[in-house]
């Protein structure tokens, strides 16, 4: 394996944000304990230290960087008529590689819901949800309702408990903030888990 | 092995490789741990340690069957199988695979479609590209390197206890790594 070199590293930058140690994590993988090789779908960019991290728990991984896609409104998944704009979400999510139905013990979403107009995340939702096996755990993070700076939308895995953001990655969210009422609406039958950061950031745990 | 060793102990003139080949004699560096650097990835091609590499060049589109009992290095086109089961596998900065692949080793610098299957280890750097699925002993995806599809790590399972024994004998998380991913073959 290589030597382990971080975004940071690669770029020059010799002040990486320090690790921010994440409750909801730690209970995930407390939860997923008894899992010897868990199956996790990773939605963020490719990040070298999340795949290694993952791939040291023993996990297979599927990976597909939605969160680029989201971030940089690729107009392929948007449909203008008039003054209506319509996300195509059946288009975007063609980019989720295959994966068997109910098979996966962790999806790892990110900042993904943040970045989403909210007549798609349903329809998100309900595909990612197909994927997690009973007892897997949909992880993601959502943003603090008053950001006016917004946030950091790049995120990986330092260790299996800790995170790691990029701030040149901080961008302010197009959409309203998702509140915890209306993700235990989307999320179908889920069981819901909210850790509250000081780090204008939600950590959220949905179990199938 | 330094990841930022000096550049100036390392040949410069990767294009060398197509006019020379077959390629020199190999240095006595080793081949388990290639750093990450621009020059040494265009050079990896020439993979120290082999005594025989084929390079399909650039204006080289080829579909079929492909195997061989030697390293192989794509520049060009290449649609179907490869075999190449002791042997390392080189997709080229130009070089656009779409392919079901066996090889020993796989190193990923240019665009890869399907599914690869190496033994010992698959790299992505930073110029590669590669939708499929892989299956390997481990992998190494440098920053920057664009990827979408599985990974799984090959493993040497102990022998099945029976069925009903109980999984708690897993390891907490917390002390979770099984082992590195790059050592389990």
């Amino acid at each position: 394996m290589f030597p382990k070199k971080t975004f940071f590293e690669s770029h020059g930058s010799r002040n990486p944000p320090p690790e921010a140690p994440s409750r909801a994590l730690e209970w995930l993988w407390q939860n997923l304990r008894e899992v010897k090789h868990p199956h996790v779908f990773d939605c963020g960019p490719v990040q070298p230290a999340t795949i290694n991290v993952l791939l040291k728990r023993g996990a297979k991984l599927y990976v597909s960087d939605l969160i680029t896609l989201a971030r940089e409104s690729d107009p392929k998944f948007i449909r203008r008529l008039g003054k209506t704009t319509t996300f195509l979400t059946d288009a975007f999510l063609e980019n989720i590689p295959p994966i068997p139905p109910d098979s996966l013990s962790v999806i790892a979403c990110w900042h993904l819901l943040d970045l989403l107009p909210r007549d798609a995340i349903p329809g998100l939702l309900t595909r990612l949800w197909s994927y997690l096996r009973t007892g897997g755990v949909l992880f993601c993070l959502l943003r603090e309702p008053s950001l006016p700076n917004g946030a950091g939308t790049r995120w990986w895995l330092d260790s299996l408990m800790t995170l790691r953001s990029d701030p040149e990655s901080k961008l302010p969210f197009p959409y309203p903030v998702l509140t915890n009422r209306e993700i235990e609406h989307l999320v179908p039958g889920g069981n819901l888990k909210t850790f509250l950061t000081r780090s204008a950031r939600r950590e959220i745990v949905a179990i199938k | 092995m330094s990841m930022w060793r000096d550049k100036k102990t390392q040949p410069t003139e990767p294009h060398d490789v197509q006019q020379t080949a077959p390629p020199p004699p190999p240095p006595p560096a080793s081949r388990q741990e290639t750093p990450m650097n621009e020059t040494t990835s265009r050079l990896s091609s020439t993979a120290p340690g082999t005594p025989r590499q084929t390079i399909l060049g650039p204006s080289v589109v080829l579909k079929g069957e492909l195997t061989a009992d030697e390293d192989l290095l794509i520049e060009g086109q290449f649609e179907g199988t490869v075999s190449l089961e002791q042997h390392c596998l080189t997709v080229g900065a130009n070089g656009h695979v779409k392919a079901e692949i066996k090889a020993r080793q796989a190193v990923i610098l240019g665009t890869l479609t399907g599914k690869v299957a190496a033994r010992e280890k698959v790299e992505i750097r930073r110029s590669g590209h590669l939708v499929g699925d892989l299956a390997t002993g481990a992998v190494a995806i440098e920053e920057g390197a664009y990827f979408k599809g599985s990974i799984e790590i090959l493993r040497d399972e102990p022998k099945e206890s029976p069925r009903g024994a109980s999984p708690r004998s897993a390891a907490p998380p917390s002390a979770a790594p099984p082992r590195p991913s790059g050592t389990n073959a």
